[in-house]
């Protein structure tokens, strides 16, 4: 499955604004998905992501789902996953 | 520049806090959010900054905002809500973010009861990973912009209680006179 985070917008930096995309998600687009099936997230077209954000959505995804990562290239996506990775204990593929 | 940093700086210091002007007060996240939004494009049409670095500073003011609402939201000692302002001049670009708050040492002793002081809670927030925070899943933030500054090779001033962190491609902590809350400086 593909999760495209630009549909949740492109200033994606608060805490809340990221448990009300993953309870989103949760009921709409990985619902019927099965433990640990993987989960392909693009980050195309994001201008601004935090730890915050990612922390509710990403963290959580991963933490039933294999997760890889595409689009990438933005700076604040790439030190935010960076972060998540040190003090999150992310993992992705 | 150095403007909006007085009449924050006025506004933390104070024991009966000043009115500030509507228009640099963020009473709720959603004005926050909004503002941030709208900073983040007039820096993309108006400056010569670098799309990556208005992105960047973006994210760094966009957390700090942040976690003065995540720390204080139900528990503002007077004023609830956050000062916001930026100044851009051609390329050069300030943030000042400051919240009349708990601070950083009261939110982090929740957590980590054996911090002593100020400067031990901004190096914590700054340095350490924080773990077991439940029922509080948060704490990564200042890491990433610790990291964020030194990788834009942009500056932070940050006071919370009696404390100041300078963050460059280094990050030093001191003494500071004593502020309510927390006050954060961002220059690139």
């Amino acid at each position: 499955m593909r999760i495209e985070l630009k549909k949740f917008g492109n200033v994606l930096v608060s805490r809340p604004a990221g448990r009300e995309a993953y309870l989103a998600m949760s009921a709409y687009v990985t619902k019927d998905l099965g433990e640990k099936e993987s989960i392909v997230i693009d980050f195309d077209g994001v201008k601004v992501l935090t730890p915050s954000w990612a922390d509710e959505v990403i963290t959580r995804l991963a933490e039933n789902h294999s997760i890889s990562v595409e689009n990438t290239d933005n700076p604040t996506v790439r030190e935010t996953l960076k972060t998540l990775e040190k003090y999150s204990g992310l993992k992705t593929v | 520049m150095n403007n909006d940093f007085k009449l924050a700086s006025d506004w933390v210091k104070d024991t009966v806090p000043l009115q500030i002007d509507e228009k640099y007060h963020c009473a709720t996240r959603d004005i926050f959010q909004s503002r941030l939004d709208l900073m983040l494009n007039f820096l993309l049409s108006n400056t010569k900054i670098t799309e990556n670095d208005v992105y960047i500073m973006s994210a760094i003011a966009g957390e700090i905002g942040n976690n003065s609402f995540d720390h204080n939201l139900g528990n503002w000692p007077d004023i609830a809500g956050i000062f916001f302002s930026y100044e851009v001049d051609d390329e050069k670009l300030e943030i000042v973010l400051a919240d009349r708050g708990q601070g950083v040492f009261k939110t982090l002793k929740r957590v980590k009861p054996e911090l002593k002081d100020d400067l031990e809670a901004l190096f914590t927030a700054f340095n350490e990973k924080i773990s077991g925070r439940a029922p509080e899943d948060r704490g990564n933030g200042l890491k990433f912009v610790k990291e964020s500054i030194r990788q834009t090779k942009s500056h932070l001033v940050f006071l919370s209680g009696k404390a100041k962190a300078e963050l460059n491609d280094q990050i030093e902590i001191e003494k500071n006179e004593e502020i309510s809350g927390c006050l954060a400086v961002i220059s690139n």
